[in-house]
């Protein structure tokens, strides 16, 4: 990847929180890289203090990194132009109540500049695409929680952003809200629209982003295209034909070993394929299929944070 | 600015959806018809003393105002996250300082024009007299609490509402206590940079003499001026510091 189509790009993001009366000084985030490229949905995982939100937030401004560069569209996000071209979800979004929706859509309108017009007609395509076109004019003390999110993702939209970021887009939404998010951000992707999506609903990122980004404890532990990383993870399984047991090499390598279609079926660590292959053929039997068997996104992501003893400790 | 605009116009309608608002003003309307009813003045003295009382209530209502608009407003949009989906967007935080002042000033101006309105109605109808000086001491009042606004925003870009109502109280009673605590040190470099609000002491040639020449009026402006762009300033570079 170029830095000429990386629509976010962060080097060595570094945040300490410093030390306060009755808090120590904690490291929140330590040498994060991460690279988003133009078009695509990067997924953000981690545990609650991994550090995803406050290295979101620094990309956004609303934290100052202790160290690190950040770059949305090729502009340091420290400036606030930056931001011109990027629509922003928060966690759990609130607005003004005494607004109503057309209302607040008017304000975040003219806080990125744009004509009445431009904010009249994208309010109403942006309210009717988040299933809000007929509460325009109630008042925001009155929406539920799910209507506020979809407010949430209506005014991050505002402006066509070319760089959206969504935190937990999908929170506090009924299944159809769900669905709806979803569908909003394949359109995005279809669009062109480079999106960062922080979500715990493993699920959804792994149905819809195409990289993803697992934070744990402070820095990324792993990273790269999902189906990269779930095969990387996962096992192969073997059916093999003309043996009536493993070779003497191959055994301590094979798991779950039954009777199958004639011959043996197995499974074993994909990274072994070549030498079991070699193994099986070496005793004149002949191998049926190999078929990698991909782990799903959840078994991965709780694989990964269990590897590291202290992940529950909090970071951020 | 178009940002800054924004901004205050929400702050703008936020208030207005404040009870606090409303009550004060309701305070403003017993009081001025009250003041009449009180006890003899002296022959002579009535109507000075009417304006005196008058702008005297209005000078406390308007604390009142800008403590309940300003105290906890950047603190809780910050708790809120409101500020997030407002900050995301390309707004500087000193905008967001700026419009925050400048909504509350704007608020302030709506709510002391309408004190006077009261009071002027109260004057003519027990006095025959539209008692215009009264504006006079409205535009002073104003100016003085749109400088503690300025104050109050700025502290609350770094600390809370408690923190927020005693910094502006203090500052107030450390700027009108100016010949308290200077006296008898002479044209030191402390007696020039004392924060004085002194420039602001309109009640008395507002109610009792001529009212406020122009010269006053602008050297009270230019004083105002330099409160705000130092408060707005500091308030803009606190809150520029600031994690959210």
């Amino acid at each position: 990847m170029t830095a000429d189509d990386a629509a976010i790009r962060i080097v060595g993001a570094h945040k300490t929180y410093p030390r306060t009366l009755t808090i120590p000084a904690r490291e929140a985030v330590r040498d994060v890289s991460l690279t988003v490229k133009t078009g695509t949905v990067h997924g953000v995982l981690g545990p609650n203090g991994a550090g995803k939100t406050t290295t979101i937030k620094m990309l956004l401004g609303l934290v100052r990194p202790s160290g690190g560069q950040f770059e949305i569209l090729g502009v340091p996000a420290a400036r606030a132009a930056s931001r011109r071209c990027l629509g922003f979800l928060p966690e759990q979004p609130y607005f003004p109540p005494q607004l109503t929706a057309k209302q607040a859509m008017r304000l975040y309108g003219r806080l990125l500049g744009m004509s009445k017009r431009e904010i009249a007609e994208q309010t109403a395509d942006l309210l009717r695409e988040v299933g809000l076109h007929d509460r325009a004019e109630t008042q925001l003390s009155r929406f539920s929680r799910g209507m506020l999110q979809r407010l949430g993702i209506a005014q991050a939209l505002l402006g066509k952003p070319q760089v959206v970021v969504l935190d937990e887009p999908a929170s506090g939404l009924d299944p159809v809200g769900q669905r709806d998010v979803r569908s909003i951000i394949l359109g995005l992707r279809e669009a062109g629209v480079t999106v960062l999506l922080s979500s715990h609903q493993l699920s959804e990122v792994e149905a819809i982003c195409d990289r993803v980004s697992i934070f744990n404890r402070g820095t990324v532990a792993a990273e790269g295209h999902i189906d990269e990383l779930l095969s990387i993870a996962g096992r192969s399984s073997f059916v093999v034909a003309c043996l009536d047991r493993l070779p003497a090499n191959v055994g301590p390598l094979a798991h779950d070993v039954h009777d199958a279609h004639g011959g043996l079926g197995f499974s074993a660590l994909t990274s072994n394929i070549q030498l079991i292959v070699d193994a099986v053929y070496a005793e004149g039997g002949s191998v049926v299929s190999v078929t990698p068997a991909r782990t799903s996104l959840e078994d991965y992501f709780t694989g990964l944070l269990e590897q590291s003893p202290a992940a529950e400790q909090e970071v951020a | 600015m178009r940002a800054v605009l924004a901004l205050a116009n929400s702050i703008v309608s936020d208030a207005l959806r404040r009870r606090i608002v409303y009550v004060v003003a309701a305070f403003a309307v017993v009081m001025a018809a009250s003041i009449p009813a009180l006890p003899s003045y002296g022959v002579g003295v009535v109507q000075p003393v009417f304006r005196e009382a008058a702008l005297a209530l209005m000078w406390i209502a308007s604390l009142i105002v800008v403590l309940a608009l300003a105290a906890n407003r950047i603190p809780s949009e910050i708790e809120k996250r409101t500020a997030y989906s407002v900050l995301t967007k390309p707004v500087q935080r000193w905008h967001y300082v700026l419009g925050t002042w400048l909504g509350i000033t704007l608020v302030m101006a709506g709510v002391i024009a309408a004190f006077t309105v009261i009071d002027q109605a109260v004057a003519l109808l027990v006095y025959k007299q539209a008692m215009w000086q009264l504006w006079e001491g409205s535009f002073g009042i104003w100016m003085e609490m749109s400088v503690l606004a300025a104050l109050a925003v700025a502290v609350s870009t770094r600390g809370g509402a408690v923190v927020v109502a005693v910094s502006s109280l203090a500052f107030l009673f450390i700027g009108h206590s100016r010949e308290n605590f200077v006296r008898g040190v002479g044209d030191s470099v402390l007696v020039k940079l004392y924060p004085s609000l002194d420039a602001f002491n309109i009640v008395n040639p507002v109610a009792h003499g001529s009212g406020i020449s122009v010269p006053y009026a602008a050297t009270m402006t230019l004083v105002f001026l330099a409160y705000v762009a130092v408060f707005v300033l500091l308030g803009g570079l606190a809150f520029s510091t600031r994690d959210l």
